[in-house]
């Protein structure tokens, strides 16, 4: 597999008729839902591709000798507000909006212009002609609209867009900004986790993202398995959280690891903007915004693995960063692990199920099986046993569609898109 | 028992990743090494609360720069004793691995002047705490332009006594001329770090005493020496270069290990600066090393004489690793 086409991020925009990827080579490929079509019933919810363009490049920072890695870290999509669509793509240092536009028609009779775009002489033109609109063929452009960069130190590792659609923040490891959608030449920054003794250095943040309603609030993750609401009202520098959520750790489960896994990777907020949600290497977290000593749900993604630790720290496992994700309605949350499982869980149910995402289990419009992992003793048939799991398939990014359950997962370079069956 | 294996095997790996971290793509990655600094230094906590009568307890020292230092640390005890030697099989391994490893480091022709600090150094922002991150890049900067620019592994030792000390000097001066651009407490101690010792004419002396100094002068430039005056980075790196004639002429296998302990060491700073020092240096170590953690207590009570340094084997087998 070519390192560039790994899918390093996966996103559907607020319609859900859009869904962004981004991988490792710096290209952004988005996928347009096929409208329904009485003539293929079938492709109703098929996803097909729209645009693909290089979002990022390659790098080299000529002061600090630093290469910049094109991958795209995260895509953001800005809320629509006319026929064209815009998202925001971020490497780690580097952030950009692009402007993804359709255009369908040309127009032709020009006065001045031949139809191969040779210069008419004035003197010859005898009549005016009011240019007419042909079809064309459809044809999708990104142009870059804007380019925010040179504002983060450390690797960018989060982008979220405000509830104002007017400002966004980004996120690296020590810090936090403030941006204007229109304004690239400055930032404002409002976290800033970086010690005067950098040797001092014990807690980076992971993730941030905004409040889906409040545009004053921001939550931030950090290594130490912390979660900070900040409220932008109470000051210019957000150093100082609202709302600290922290779970006291079981001392039981004491290992050299224990700091690692309780590294959180990614904080989503629900869509009501009531909960969020928190991924750490073992489980899913689902907090109440109200109650900071404890979360109000924990689900193991893969408890099986906690025996492993040492060996997954040896082959660098123990450091992936899996992200999560909440339904339109919010009773339902995904995750993704290793053997290309990934893991979803109803709330409301208390249900949870595994699937996989893969070519062989996976024909068109059959139904996903659901998967066990045997843990210890005899394994039954069609479970698989932890030792037999293939660490290098991974799903570290899987999105779920806004309004409808439609799915996406990204399993290392390819994209796997599931829905319900509907009768 | 088990536990002080268990430590080891992962201060080795976690040894592994730091170092690996170096050369990786899009530069260092501050939390991933972060969370491995964490874990060094629970395994080291594990490898020396353990107590094992007569066993070999090389302290091994292994807090990086990043994690805070704990008062509590000393506690931690000064170990039982350099009792007996290592496993033999160890210790032959020793040299060997060694050679390979070495070409592969900076020091065979890399002439490459490029200043290059990796990781992420902040260069608009607050000195000290730059000095200490470009400390942390600093030192593996020249080291990595200097694999860039190693060819092939000099085919052997051989080629190691003219080529790599030429090679060595311009080597060294570009990353002085770095720290003077990320942070003015270490530009003197770079300055120092700049001029070759007086005696490197043994193969394997040159790449030992360029990343011991750098080392010395990195871990007293670097995180503890910083937010403290020059004062401190001045001195451990003058020192060191005293040191050094005598003690290259002592043992060739030695300089070896500690040398790339040195590498090692500067990476997690000051910690580790008892470990380079002599007996003169004893002493003196001592009240320097609570200025730079409390960790540095530990190695400067055990370094006080020379046949200790010959048994840091399980530094040696980690090492070998790599």
């Amino acid at each position: 597999v070519a390192e560039a086409d790994i899918i390093s991020t996966v996103e559907f925009n607020y319609s859900g008729d859009l869904l962004a990827t981004g991988d490792k080579g710096g290209r952004v490929v988005i996928f347009q839902r096929e409208q329904e079509n009485k003539s293929r019933p079938h492709s109703r919810g098929e996803y097909n591709v729209y645009s693909t363009f290089q979002s990022h490049e390659p790098e080299f920072d000529y002061l600090k000798s630093l290469e910049i890695e094109e991958k795209i870290n995260k895509i953001r999509w800005l809320p629509q507000q006319n026929a064209a669509h815009f998202l925001l793509s971020t490497n780690d240092k580097t952030i950009k909006l692009w402007k993804i536009s359709e255009r369908d028609k040309r127009a032709e009779g020009y006065n001045l212009k031949d139809e191969d775009g040779r210069l008419r002489d004035p003197f010859r033109i005898t009549a005016l002609r009011v240019p007419i609109l042909k079809p064309m063929d459809l044809m999708v452009e990104a142009s870059p609209r804007r380019i925010f960069a040179n504002a983060h130190t450390y690797h960018i590792n989060s982008i979220s867009v405000n509830s104002d659609h007017e400002t966004y923040l980004s996120a690296d490891d020590l810090r936090i900004n403030l941006w204007h959608l229109e304004i690239t030449d400055r930032s404002f920054n409002i976290v800033d986790m970086k010690p005067a003794n950098m040797e001092e250095l014990a807690e980076v943040i992971t993730a941030a993202e905004f409040h889906p309603h409040q545009c004053n609030v921001l939550v931030y993750s950090s290594s130490k398995g912390t979660v900070r609401l900040c409220d932008m009202r109470s000051s210019a520098l957000c150093d100082r959280h609202s709302k600290f959520f922290e779970e006291p750790e079981d001392p039981s489960s004491r290992s050299f690891f224990s700091e690692i896994i309780s590294s959180i990777s990614d904080v989503k907020f629900s869509h009501s903007g009531r909960y969020m949600m928190t991924r750490d290497y073992l489980s899913v977290k689902v907090w109440d915004l109200n109650m900071e000593s404890r979360p109000v749900e924990t689900h193991q993604v893969h408890e099986y693995l906690r025996s492993k630790l040492c060996s997954l720290y040896e082959n660098d496992c123990i450091f992936d960063k899996f992200e999560c994700c909440w339904n339109g309605s919010d009773s339902a949350i995904m995750t993704g692990s290793y053997n290309n499982f990934f893991r979803m869980f109803d709330r409301n149910a208390r249900r949870d199920v595994t699937l996989e995402a893969s070519r062989e289990n996976s024909k068109p419009r059959a139904s996903l099986k659901p998967r066990k992992v045997c843990t210890g003793g005899k394994r039954k048939k069609d479970e698989i046993s932890v030792d037999s799991l293939d660490f290098n398939k991974k799903i570290l990014h899987t999105a779920w569609h806004p309004l409808e359950n439609i799915i996406a997962v990204a399993a290392t370079n390819n994209l796997y898109i599931f829905q319900d069956k509907v009768n | 028992m088990e536990f002080k294996l268990e430590a080891h095997r992962i201060v080795s790996i976690s040894l592994g990743k730091i170092y690996n971290s170096r050369v990786q793509r899009g530069g260092i990655k501050l939390h991933k090494n972060l969370l491995v600094s964490l874990v060094l230094r629970s395994a080291r906590q594990v490898y020396l609360s353990d107590p094992c009568p007569g066993l070999y307890l090389a302290g091994p020292a292994g807090t990086p720069a990043p994690p805070p230092q704990q008062p509590g640390e000393p506690a931690a005890g000064p170990p039982a004793g350099w009792g007996e030697p290592p496993p033999p099989a160890a210790r032959a391994a020793w040299p060997e691995p060694e050679r390979p490893a070495v070409p592969d480091a900076p020091w065979v022709g890399g002439a490459e002047p490029t200043a290059t600090v990796t990781g992420a150094a902040d260069a608009p922002q607050g000195r000290a705490a730059d000095a200490a991150e470009a400390a942390w890049g600093r030192v593996e900067g020249p080291r990595e332009a200097a694999a860039r620019g190693a060819g092939s592994p000099a085919g052997g030792s051989d080629a190691f006594p003219e080529a790599p000390q030429a090679a060595r000097r311009p080597c060294a001066c570009p990353s002085g001329g770095e720290d003077r651009r990320g942070a003015a407490a270490a530009s003197p101690g770079a300055d120092r770090r700049c001029a070759p010792p007086p005696s490197a004419d043994e193969s394997p002396a040159p790449p030992a005493v360029c990343p011991r100094k750098r080392g010395a002068a990195g871990v007293g430039g670097g995180p503890a020496g910083c937010p403290a005056p020059g004062s401190t980075p001045l001195k451990k790196p003058r020192r060191n270069l005293e040191e050094q004639p005598g003690r290259e002429e002592d043992d060739g296998a030695e300089e070896m290990e500690t040398g790339n302990v040195a590498n090692l060491i500067s990476i997690f700073g000051s910690s580790f600066s008892g470990l380079l020092r002599k007996s003169s240096g004893g002493g003196r170590e001592e009240e320097e090393g609570e200025e730079s953690g409390p960790e540095a207590a530990e190695p400067g009570q055990i370094c006080c004489d020379k046949p200790v340094l010959r048994d840091m084997n399980p530094w040696s087998t980690a090492i070998v690793a790599f």
